[in-house]
C-alpha cells in the first residue's frame, strides 16, 4: 500500500518526534491483520500502534495519510467490565475491519500515572479492540496534562 | 466592592484546600474529604447583598464566592451561573429578581412550528451572546484575580432544561403527550446547542468543565421512559459530541430532584477521566451515599449530598448528622468522593448550617484508604 504523506503532515510528524517509517509500519500492520477501524460510509481507516505508554493512531485513505494523533493513557477495558445493553444509540461512524461489527461508543477504563478513570472509547464488541477518536484524544491530552501536573 | 476592598486570600489555606480538592480526581493523598456546598448567591448574603445584586455583577459575584470558599473552608472554585441560561441568546427576556436567580419571562419558542424554524447558534455566535458574555466576565475575573480557584465551567443543564428555557414548560410537557416528536426535535437542538456552548468555552480557555444532567427531567415530573427519551439519550449524545470535539475533559452530571427510577441508566452515560455524578433525592429522601457509591463508585467520582432543605431550614445538628452519615458512607469511594449539597446552597441559608456541613467532613471524613 503506497501511502502519500504531505509535506505539512510530515513536518507535524517530525515536530512530534515520529518517523514516517513508524507510521507506515502501523498502517502496514493494520492492513495485513485487518485490525483497524473503517469508516462506515467511505474509504477512511484508523490504524493503531505504538508502545506501552503511547498509543498512536494513523487516519488514512487508500492513497494518503490524513492525520496522526496519540494518547498516553492506557486503555484497560470496558468500564464496569461488561458490554451491557445501554439505553441510547451507541453506534459510531466506524466499523471493525476484521469482523465487520459496528464500533460502539462506550466508556472504557483508562489508566495513567497510577490513576484509573473512565473515558470515551470506540469498542469493537466482537474483537474487544479499543480505539479513541481524534477529538477524544484532544480531550485526553488535557486530562493527561492535569494528571502530570497534579501527580508530579 | 472592587477587588482592593477584600482581604487577601490566605495562601496556606488555598494550598491546603487545593490539595483536598485534587484528591478525588487524581488519587493524590490528602487528609480528608473536601466539601462543595455549591455556593452561588449565598455568598452575596455574607456581604449583605442580595441575589439580584450578585447576578447583575458577575465580577463581584466571583469575588464574593471565592472569599466565601475561604471563609467556609470548602472547594476553592469560583462559580457563577444560574438555571435560566441560554434563553436570552435566542430572544428570551430575562428578569433580574431581588431574592432569587434571574428568571425568563418571555420565551422565543411559542409553537411547534417555531421548533422547526429554530436555529442553533454556533460557538462563535454564542461566545458573543448575552449568556456567555456575562458568564465569561465572571470567569475572566476569577482567572485574573484568583487563578488558583479558576475552572472553565460551562453551565448547560440537560436538554430538558435548555428546552424549557426556550419554550414554556407547560407547552413542552403538553407536546410530550400530544406531539412527542416535537420535543425530540427540541431536545436534539438543545443538545446541539450544548455542544456549541462547550466548544466556545474550550476555545476560550483551552479546556471545559460541563455541568449537565437532569433536573426538570426527574421522577417527580416525568416517567422513566420520558426521562430516557428526552433527557438521558439526547444528553448522552451531546456529551459524546462534546468529547469528540475535544471540548472536555470535565463532566459534572447534576441529577437534581428524585431519580429513584432512572438513576441506573446514568451509569452508562458518557464519561471522561474527570467525571462527577451527583444525585439529589431517592423519592422524598436524600439519595443515600451508600447507594451512590454502590452503583457509581467503580466508575467515577461520587458527589454525596445533604438535603438543601435542611441546609436552609434545619438545625446545625440535623445538618451535621446527615452530613456525617453521608461522608462516612462515601469517603473511601474508589474513584474519589466529594461531600456537598443536593443543589445550590440556598441564598439565605444560615451560615452555621454550612459550617455544620463542613465540620462533619472534618470530623468524620478523614481518608482511611491512603
Amino acid at each position: 500500500m503506497d501511502i502519500k504523506i504531505t509535506e505539512e503532515l510530515n513536518n507535524t510528524l517530525k515536530d512530534n518526534g515520529f518517523k514516517e517509517e513508524e507510521i507506515k509500519e502501523i498502517i502496514a500492520n493494520a492492513e495485513s491483520s485487518g485490525q483497524k477501524l473503517k469508516a462506515r460510509d467511505g474509504d477512511i481507516s484508523i490504524a493503531k500502534g505504538g508502545a506501552e505508554n503511547l498509543t498512536v493512531y494513523a487516519v488514512y485513505s487508500p492513497s494518503e495519510l490524513l492525520d496522526v494523533y496519540t494518547h498516553k493513557m492506557s486503555i484497560l477495558g470496558l468500564t464496569g467490565g461488561e458490554l451491557n445493553e445501554i439505553d441510547y444509540d451507541d453506534a459510531s461512524e466506524w466499523a471493525c475491519a476484521k469482523c465487520g461489527e459496528i464500533a460502539l461508543e462506550r466508556n472504557v477504563d483508562m489508566t495513567y500515572m497510577g490513576v484509573t478513570r473512565p473515558g470515551p472509547g470506540l469498542v469493537c464488541p466482537k474483537c474487544n479492540e479499543y480505539y479513541v477518536s481524534d477529538g477524544v484524544a484532544k480531550t485526553l491530552k488535557t486530562a493527561e496534562a492535569i494528571l502530570e501536573e497534579k501527580r508530579a | 466592592m472592587p477587588a482592593k476592598d477584600y482581604a487577601p486570600i490566605d495562601e496556606n489555606w488555598l494550598e491546603n484546600a487545593g490539595s483536598l480538592w485534587t484528591t478525588p480526581w487524581v488519587d493524590k493523598p490528602s487528609e480528608r474529604v473536601i466539601v462543595d456546598p455549591i455556593i452561588l448567591s449565598h455568598a452575596a448574603s455574607l456581604f449583605r447583598k442580595n441575589a439580584g445584586y450578585f447576578y447583575q455583577n458577575p465580577d463581584e459575584a466571583i469575588r464574593m464566592v471565592c472569599h466565601a470558599c475561604e471563609l467556609y473552608d470548602v472547594t476553592p472554585v469560583g462559580h457563577y451561573l444560574y438555571a435560566d441560561y441560554w434563553g436570552q441568546d435566542y430572544g428570551a427576556e430575562i428578569k433580574i429578581q431581588t431574592n432569587s436567580p434571574p428568571g425568563i419571562t418571555k420565551r422565543p419558542i411559542k409553537t411547534a412550528e417555531d421548533v422547526d424554524n429554530f436555529e442553533v447558534m454556533d460557538s462563535d455566535e454564542l461566545a458573543k451572546g448575552p449568556t456567555l458574555t456575562t458568564h465569561y466576565k465572571a470567569l475572566d475575573t476569577c482567572k485574573e484575580e484568583f487563578p488558583n480557584m479558576f475552572a472553565p465551567i460551562t453551565q448547560l443543564g440537560g436538554t430538558m432544561e435548555v428546552a424549557t428555557n426556550w419554550a414554556a414548560i407547560e407547552d413542552v410537557f403538553m407536546w410530550m403527550i400530544t406531539e412527542p416528536e416535537v420535543v425530540d426535535k427540541l431536545c436534539q437542538k438543545a443538545g446541539d446547542h450544548m455542544v456549541s456552548a462547550c466548544k466556545a468555552t474550550a476555545e476560550r480557555y483551552g479546556a471545559n468543565v460541563m455541568i449537565t444532567g437532569s433536573v426538570i427531567a426527574s421522577g417527580d415530573l416525568m416517567d422513566t421512559e420520558q426521562i430516557k427519551r428526552f433527557s438521558f439519550q439526547p444528553v448522552s449524545r451531546a456529551v459524546r459530541k462534546v468529547l469528540n470535539a475535544g471540548a472536555g475533559p470535565g463532566i459534572y452530571y447534576h441529577l437534581c430532584g428524585n431519580h429513584t427510577d432512572d438513576f441506573q441508566m446514568w451509569k452508562n452515560a458518557p464519561m471522561s477521566p474527570f467525571t462527577i455524578v451527583q444525585i439529589g433525592y431517592d423519592g422524598q429522601n436524600i439519595f443515600p451515599t451508600s447507594k451512590l457509591v454502590e452503583h457509581f463508585g467503580d466508575r467515577c467520582t461520587c458527589f454525596g449530598t445533604v438535603d438543601t432543605k435542611l441546609i436552609d431550614r434545619g438545625t446545625p445538628a440535623q445538618v451535621y448528622e446527615q452530613a456525617k452519615e453521608q461522608v462516612i458512607a462515601g469517603k473511601d469511594s474508589p474513584r474519589g468522593f466529594i461531600l456537598g449539597t443536593a443543589c445550590e446552597c440556598p441564598t439565605n441559608a444560615p451560615p452555621v448550617n454550612v459550617h455544620a456541613l463542613v465540620k462533619a467532613a472534618k470530623d468524620h471524613g478523614k481518608y482511611e484508604k491512603f
